[in-house]
């Protein structure tokens, strides 16, 4: 010190500054310390997390195709406006809704519930905000980056189905994944996430885990704005794999237009190989378009839509093969029969049973429709005769037709490989205790109205199928499906081969076919007398094909009491047949509802159905071909058809 | 007598601190370059760097007593130039503060910097007299007034920050001019009695902003606060240091928090950050021993100061850039709220540049004369 004073021990004080500043400065490196040697690691995650985005590349979902290779399904490429959840840096999306609605015309109400439902999901990445953008939309976001960095323009792959409703019970549709759905293990153990697009309908939910692709993606740094500013890796997506149905789509395309021609436009066709359960086709009707699904659906206009299929007393997202159930008349007389002779209530020898014009049971008298004498077993399935198959059933007893049930399956679900398919109602003490609890006691005139395929007989058009198809190969019960193969994918990236395969039941333990043991003669003498049904004079003579020996039977199922069975609450017209008669290789079940007798309105169809299976299998016209159908005139909606007179005149 | 002066004067001319000094600034432009790839700051923070080292050549080679004893009329200056800058149309105003001068060619330059310098002159003057009692309640009122005139032309400008900077030259002063030291032990027990007393008042009654009190929550407790919001740059900063850990990614990774501007104000504010996440622990380290290194020497020639008007000068500087070096790296390290104030001889900016070597220029002048009467 140059200069001395007294004050305050200045030397001191000028060292306390000293101190001081060392101190300051020391206790930044402990911060320091603290900072990048102890936590460093910690910190540096986070910080390498917040500049690296994945986006994600959608993958293809796999080509459907008939059997013989034409695309039924496919995807095309579209753009759609997303919604980043990281860039929002936590604001809140409904803030953007008005701005958004108006710049790339989207109804802001659906976006705000989109909004809404997605934002509140916390595994959420993206929302999307529009899609099948327009180039303007692109090129709206693309100007507005600074704007709204949180929005981004995607490719992703969308599902084009065939038009006019074509095969659309089938086929199903994809639509995004549910709140609902989302809570479920099922779904969560897949590693689904909000946003993704699933199969949610028929074949396309069945197969769903093979149709669809593993998502690849796109690691990208990004600055502060989400902008992107390099990629590091890509990785490629995975299409799906790609899935050939056992559709035959000439059939399938004449099964509709009997369906859409018929009287009331309400029904059922289903053509399936009896020697291996594939389904040739499936026609339900009325249709509906399941591109509605994957193009309309996030719109005004697409919703509005869903509602009017929802309320339409039709019902035409209902699967009608699979999803209803009716009773089915006098086609149900067809295991009874095979059944009858197998539980010894008849033999071969001593088949006949008493017609009677009907039967009288208590107080109650059940009429036949015509009186048939003492006819054997064939007449009797010919002639379509309840008074013989009343006293059959009785013979049999509920017990008897409950074992027939249980060996035909009929109280199970056929194991078809589209999703929804209900059980069907079948006869039994605890049924009727279930729906006439006031009267629960099974009598004698409860087992008669069983045996002849009413009121406790309810059961799906594809259950009858199945049973049929399965007595005309002599017992063997193949399990009904579309699938013919899911085709291989080869490894790639990250993702492992996918390899391919065909058709299982999809309850593994179910033997497929299920072998019931039919004697040789018992076959031959019920399938004699359902080639007499349309061969020998029988209730659907009027199909008849010489050379071409279709074997069926007839069902008209009474909707309502007799008497009251016209107009809406007409008998369901039922048909179910195979062909050839000695040599299955098609079977074939109608049902057109509420359109009166199974021979005049089920038949005809199946008969046009079999002209197109004719003219592909064995390359000549068939004989006696129907008319091409015609689009039926309003005014003889009601009438019964001329059809089959015309068709005798023919022959 | 010129000639003796300069070749005493390369002899006893400080290279140590001036080397310090410039190395840091070097140091500190790689940093900017690397935080601002794309623009020129560290061009001219170069250009910046110059005119310093002038004008500390030009306040070392000149009696720093010719310069104290005409301190009110840089003062008085100062305090214009602080007027100056509230006149809209002269004043640039940056993120809602209005203490920018806009100067052609260079861009803007910041008078509070500058002004700091004036205003310790003129409390190394006023208290820099031969003292053998001890401080008398006029003088404090005096040191007060000095001091406050500044720091109200401050206020005017909204930059909070700046004020901070000022107030410990004063206690520097005081606290060397013989303030009893019962009145030192006393402001500091009021200090940490009132301030959190007075932190409540100012919510209350609304003096301290939301944004203000959100960026101190932010240091209480960052991983809870809004990281998104008022919190974002603390916690930024906070990821830029830790993601430099031991020796830090240096300067060839292509992306870091500051190219891809997460980090904001990666030149100025958060330059700290930025060598932290390029040099880590090690860099920061260095640097910090580089500031002890820079202020002990500062100290040391104080204490070799010939009289106490050199003394105080030099210590005023040494509390102003004390203060200012913990408040910035605070603020990096997420220990004190984010407050504009420049990290000395490393931030871009050319009033702070010049003015902190105008300062060390004091020093150098002030231990060239040590052996002067």
């Amino acid at each position: 010190m140059k200069f001395e004073d007294s004050s305050q021990n200045l030397r001191g004080r000028i060292w306390l500054v000293q101190i001081f500043v060392v101190l300051l400065l020391a206790l930044l490196g402990v911060r320091l310390y603290y900072l990048q040697l102890v936590r460093g690691q910690y910190y540096a995650e986070i910080a390498q997390n917040q500049r690296i985005r994945l986006l994600p590349i959608t993958a293809p979902r796999g080509v459907i195709f008939d059997r013989d290779g034409h695309p039924l399904v496919d995807s095309r490429i579209i753009y759609s406006v997303i919604l980043s959840r990281e860039d929002l840096r936590g604001r809140n999306p409904l803030t953007l809704v008005a701005p958004l609605a108006a710049a790339l015309a989207v109804d802001g109400d659906i976006l705000r519930d989109r909004f809404v439902q997605i934002a509140s999901q916390p595994a959420f990445e993206s929302i999307l905000v529009k899609q099948d953008a327009t180039p303007g939309d692109i090129a709206w976001v693309e100007a507005h980056e600074l704007e709204f960095p949180e929005l981004r323009v995607e490719q992703q792959p969308q599902r084009r189905y065939p038009p006019n409703g074509l095969l659309a019970h089938v086929l199903g549709y994809v639509g995004e994944i549910s709140p609902e759905q989302l809570k479920q293990n099922s779904y969560k153990d897949k590693g689904l996430r909000p946003g993704d697009v699933i199969g949610q309908s028929g074949l396309e939910q069945t197969y769903d885990d093979y149709l669809r692709g593993k998502d690849g993606y796109r690691k990208v740094i990004v600055d502060s704005r989400g902008r992107i500013q390099d990629e590091i890796e890509t990785i490629a997506p995975q299409p799906g794999q790609d899935l050939v149905t056992t559709i035959d789509l000439d059939l399938q395309e004449v099964a509709e237009e009997q369906l859409r021609t018929s009287a009331t436009k309400r029904g059922v066709i289903v053509v399936m190989n009896p020697n291996n359960g594939e389904v040739l086709a499936l026609a339900s009707a009325p249709t509906f378009d399941p591109n509605l699904f994957s193009e309309r659906i996030g719109t005004r206009e697409g919703r509005a839509e869903y509602a009017a299929l929802l309320n339409d007393p039709d019902k035409p997202l209902i699967n009608r093969a699979v999803q209803s159930r009716y009773p089915p008349g006098s086609t149900w007389k067809v295991p009874m029969a095979i059944a009858g002779l197998q539980q010894g209530a008849i033999t071969l020898d001593h088949s006949n049973l008493v017609c009677g014009g009907g039967i009288q049971v208590g107080n109650k008298f059940t009429r036949c429709m015509g009186n048939h004498g003492t006819p054997d077993l064939k007449t009797a399935i010919t002639k379509s005769c309840d008074g013989y198959f009343y006293r059959l059933g009785l013979k049999m007893g509920i017990d008897g037709i409950m074992a027939m049930v249980d060996e035909f399956d009929l109280g199970r679900r056929t194991g078809i490989d589209i999703p929804n398919e209900v059980i069907s109602l079948t006869p039994s003490p605890e049924l009727k205790q279930k729906t006439q609890p006031q009267n629960a006691e099974w009598k004698d005139i409860d087992t008669v109205y069983a045996s002849f395929g009413q009121v406790y007989d309810i059961i799906t058009p594809i259950a009858l199928l199945r049973t049929i198809a399965g007595i005309s190969v002599g017992g063997d019960l193949y399990v009904p499906h579309f699938l013919k193969e899911l085709r291989p994918v080869n490894a790639t990236g990250p993702f492992e081969l996918r390899a391919g395969r065909s058709f299982q039941p999809l309850d593994g333990a179910r033997p497929n076919p299920k072998k019931l043991s039919i004697s040789e003669d018992f076959h031959h003498l019920v399938v004699e007398g359902m080639w007499g049904v349309v061969n020998n004079g029988g209730t659907a003579a009027s199909i008849r094909m010489a050379g071409f020996d279709i074997a069926g039977k007839t069902g008209t199922a009474q909707v309502v009491e007799n008497g009251k069975d016209t107009g809406k609450n007409k008998d369901h017209a039922w048909f179910v047949s195979y062909a050839p008669a000695y040599k299955p290789e098609i079977a074939l079940v109608a049902l057109i509802e509420n359109s009166g007798f199974g021979g005049q309105n089920a038949a005809p169809a199946v008969r046009r159905v079999y002209d197109v299976y004719y003219r592909k299998t064995r390359n000549e016209e068939p004989p006696g071909a129907l008319p091409v159908a015609k689009t039926p005139k309003p005014e003889d909606k009601n009438e019964p058809k001329k059809a089959p007179a015309e068709i005798a005149q023919n022959q | 007598m010129v000639a003796r002066i300069q070749k005493r004067g390369l002899r006893d001319f400080d290279w140590l601190l001036a080397i310090l000094a410039i190395g840091i600034v070097c140091f500190g432009t790689i940093q900017i370059r690397y935080a601002q790839p794309t623009e020129n700051f560290w061009v001219k923070q170069l250009i910046g760097l110059g005119i310093a080292i002038v004008a500390m050549l030009a306040v070392a080679f000149n009696d720093y007593r010719k310069l104290l004893n005409i301190a009110p009329a840089f003062y008085v200056f100062g305090l214009l130039l602080l007027v100056i800058v509230l006149i809209p149309g002269i004043g640039l105003k940056i993120n809602g503060q209005r203490a920018w001068i806009r100067v052609p060619g260079i861009g803007q330059f910041q008078p509070s910097e500058f002004v700091k310098v004036t205003t310790a002159m003129m409390l190394a003057r006023y208290f820099g007299k031969h003292r053998t009692n001890a401080l008398t309640l006029k003088e404090l009122a005096m040191g007060g007034l000095i001091l406050g005139l500044p720091i109200a032309l401050i206020l005017l400008e909204h930059d909070m920050g700046q004020v901070l900077t000022y107030v410990p030259i004063l206690i520097v002063v005081l606290f060397l001019s013989g303030i009893k030291m019962r009145f030192v032990v006393a402001a500091i027990v009021l200090g940490v009695v009132l301030l959190p007393f007075a932190y409540w008042v100012g919510i209350k009654t609304h003096l301290i902003k939301n944004y203000q009190q959100e960026r101190i929550n932010v240091i209480l407790d960052p991983e809870k606060a809004d990281r998104r919001g008022f919190g974002y740059n603390t916690w930024q900063s906070i990821l830029t240091v830790g993601e430099g850990g031991l020796l830090g990614a240096g300067n060839s990774s292509a992306y870091s928090q500051s190219s891809l501007k997460f980090l904001p104000e990666p030149h100025t504010d958060f330059i700290f950050a930025v060598l932290a996440g390029s040099t880590g622990f090690v860099g920061c380290i260095i640097v910090l021993l580089a500031y002890v290194l820079l202020l002990s020497r500062l100290i040391a020639g104080a204490k070799r100061a010939p009289d106490r008007m050199g003394m105080l000068v030099v210590m005023a500087t040494v509390g102003g850039l004390t203060c200012q070096i913990f408040i910035n790296v605070g603020m990096s390290l997420g220990i004190l709220p984010v407050i504009g104030v420049p990290l000395p001889l490393m931030s871009a900016g050319l009033a702070s540049l010049i003015a902190t070597f105008i300062a060390i220029g004091f020093a150098i002048s002030v231990q060239l004369r040590r052996f002067v009467n």
